[in-house]
């Protein structure tokens, strides 16, 4: 293996968390980045100096600390702008949130491009956070949802999607990676929708932290994502958007900051990106997600599809191994989540034993109800990597998988 | 074996979990109500049918979950049954007063009970309600 491609193996030491002890014995294998990254060292500390020596609001005033603050808010956006290789820092929205984030463009998309009766396609896959934005679409205003298919692996079906496709619809959201079976989007399926000329969101939630992420390239038209999963605080989402759609988009919400002059009877519109940040936006968050990008850089995200895609090839044989578990999906085009069950125990089960092993995986439904319902189950299992686990780690689940099974079914 | 884990499910919890007892729908029932964990997806609906005297002459369940919450809608049933409703709303609060961990003040639930078998839950907050489910439905199907 190229020697670079390895990731130190004193990584976790920038992870404090990782030295907790669960119930005071257990050293902790943390397999739910999908749900949550845990923060290194540098984005704690960041947060903390950024309180300390330069916090103010933004783009307010004129005092140094203002323009301290400022700096760094502005810098975060440049710097998820390379990290995503969007054409213009203009393109950046700060959010407080990849569901906000997608709201913001329902209702905006919704308010400037379509009408009763337009369509919208997702699919069954997607996350509640991107359903439900647009079911507000589907009660309000009447426009059409449809679902394109999910094949056996866990993959949209381009052929269904394809057909789903009318001179009536306007958008298609998905997920870039599911957060369920780990599958990425067939990159066709982005082609298609600008053949057609459709409009496509991608929900990049789950491959931010984990793949190279080119919005120019995927094509998309709208990208969102959240800091927390992507080792930065909580409390931060980034909106992507081409510049041309954003500005012919109106605001989402009104308030201070997103203005160009204002007289008692009307209103005019600040330029991007500022036309969509109403209010004090998340200032030390932007800034730590920045900090956040910057240590994801350091490693190489390359290097950290590497490794978790190693970690993940790993965990998915050595699960198939045991005839008591079903995987969801198949391991083709699968990065960094695995779902399961173990016939006849119930995931919170599975979730309760290992938890007092150490090992925190997410049990439930992943807000994805409509999928859990197209796999015929309550609930499933979910391990979840990011750039801290370890091989060792995944051998220390299956040894408790194996007494997990042992313990309830005797 | 962790102790924690013995705690939690104890045999009569899996016993339960995995043979639900008064499982289904009463035959005639005049209250009724649905329940679902939408955190996890956990669902419980509830049939009984209450005399002229207050008293809780059937109750049965259905629905899908987790050991915990089946073991625990299969034992209230157990318990309800024959129970007069201002008793049975007094079981409620000493049920949810124990697998929150308080358990100083109960006056319907003594320590031989089989309810108390679900006093481990209190070490894994995570899962009170999935304890507590059944037992939410059921004041949900008096409020009928």
């Amino acid at each position: 293996m190229n020697k670079d491609k390895i990731i130190r193996k004193d990584i976790r030491n920038d992870f404090p968390i990782l030295s907790k002890k669960i119930l005071k014995t257990k050293d902790l294998v943390y397999f739910d980045t999908a749900a949550s990254a845990q923060k290194p060292q540098v984005v704690i500390d960041e947060l903390n100096q950024f309180y300390k020596s330069h916090y103010s609001n933004v783009s307010r005033g004129v005092h140094t600390l203002s323009v301290e603050s400022t700096l760094r808010y502005e810098d975060a956006r440049k710097k998820v702008q390379s990290f995503i290789n969007a054409k213009s820092e203009n393109e950046i929205i700060f959010t407080k949130s990849a569901t906000e984030s997608i709201n913001l463009v329902a209702q905006t998309f919704y308010d400037k491009y379509m009408s009763t009766g337009d369509e919208i396609i997702l699919s069954l896959m997607e996350h509640h956070s991107n359903l439900i934005p647009w079911y507000f679409l589907r009660d309000k205003y009447g426009v059409v949802i449809k679902f394109a298919n999910i094949t056996e692996s866990g993959e949209i079906d381009v052929n269904h999607f394809e057909s789903l496709i009318t001179p009536k619809t306007k958008i298609a959201a998905l997920t870039h990676l599911s957060n369920v079976y780990g599958s990425k989007i067939d990159e066709k399926v982005s082609s298609i929708c600008k053949r057609n000329n459709v409009a496509i969101l991608l929900d990049g939630c789950q491959s931010a932290a984990h793949l190279k992420i080119d919005v120019q390239k995927l094509e998309c038209d709208f990208f969102v994502f959240s800091g927390h999963k992507t080792y930065g605080p909580s409390g931060i989402g980034v909106l992507y958007g081409k510049e041309n759609l954003l500005n012919e988009m109106p605001p989402y919400q009104g308030g201070g900051g997103m203005i160009g002059e204002v007289t008692t009877d009307k209103v005019s519109y600040a330029e991007l990106p500022a036309k969509y940040e109403a209010g004090t936006p998340p200032i030390a968050e932007a800034h730590g997600l920045g900090i956040a990008i910057d240590y994801m850089n350091n490693i190489g995200i390359e290097n950290i599809f590497n490794h978790e895609e190693e970690l993940t090839k790993y965990a998915y044989e050595k699960i198939s191994e045991l005839d008591f578990v079903k995987i969801y999906g198949d391991a083709n085009n699968r990065n960094s989540i695995i779902s399961f069950n173990i016939e006849n125990i119930h995931s919170h089960e599975v979730s309760s034993f290992l938890d007092v092993e150490g090992i925190a995986v997410r049990a439930g439904h992943h807000c994805c109800q409509p999928l859990m319902k197209h796999l015929g189950v309550n609930s499933t299992s979910r391990l979840s990597f990011g750039v801290y686990n370890t091989i060792e780690e995944v051998d220390i689940f299956i040894n408790a998988l194996i007494k997990c099974k042992e313990f309830f079914i005797k | 074996m962790n102790e924690l884990l013995k705690e939690l499910y104890q045999e009569i919890i899996l016993d339960h979990g995995n043979e639900p007892r008064n499982f289904g729908v009463c035959e005639t029932h005049n209250k009724s109500a649905h329940g679902h964990n939408p955190l996890c997806g956990d669902k419980v609906s509830l049939t009984l049918f209450v005399d002229d005297d207050d008293i809780i002459k059937d109750i049965k369940f259905s629905g899908e979950g987790c050991a915990i919450s089946v073991a625990s809608a299969s034992l209230m049933t157990e318990k309800l049954k024959g129970k007069k409703l201002s008793y049975a709303e007094n079981m409620f609060k000493d049920f949810t007063d124990l697998v929150k961990g308080s358990e100083d003040s109960l006056s319907t639930i003594d320590e031989d009970d089989s309810l108390y078998a679900l006093k481990g839950v209190k070490d894994f907050p995570m899962r009170v309600k999935c304890a507590t489910l059944a037992w939410h439905t059921f004041k949900n199907a008096l409020k009928e």
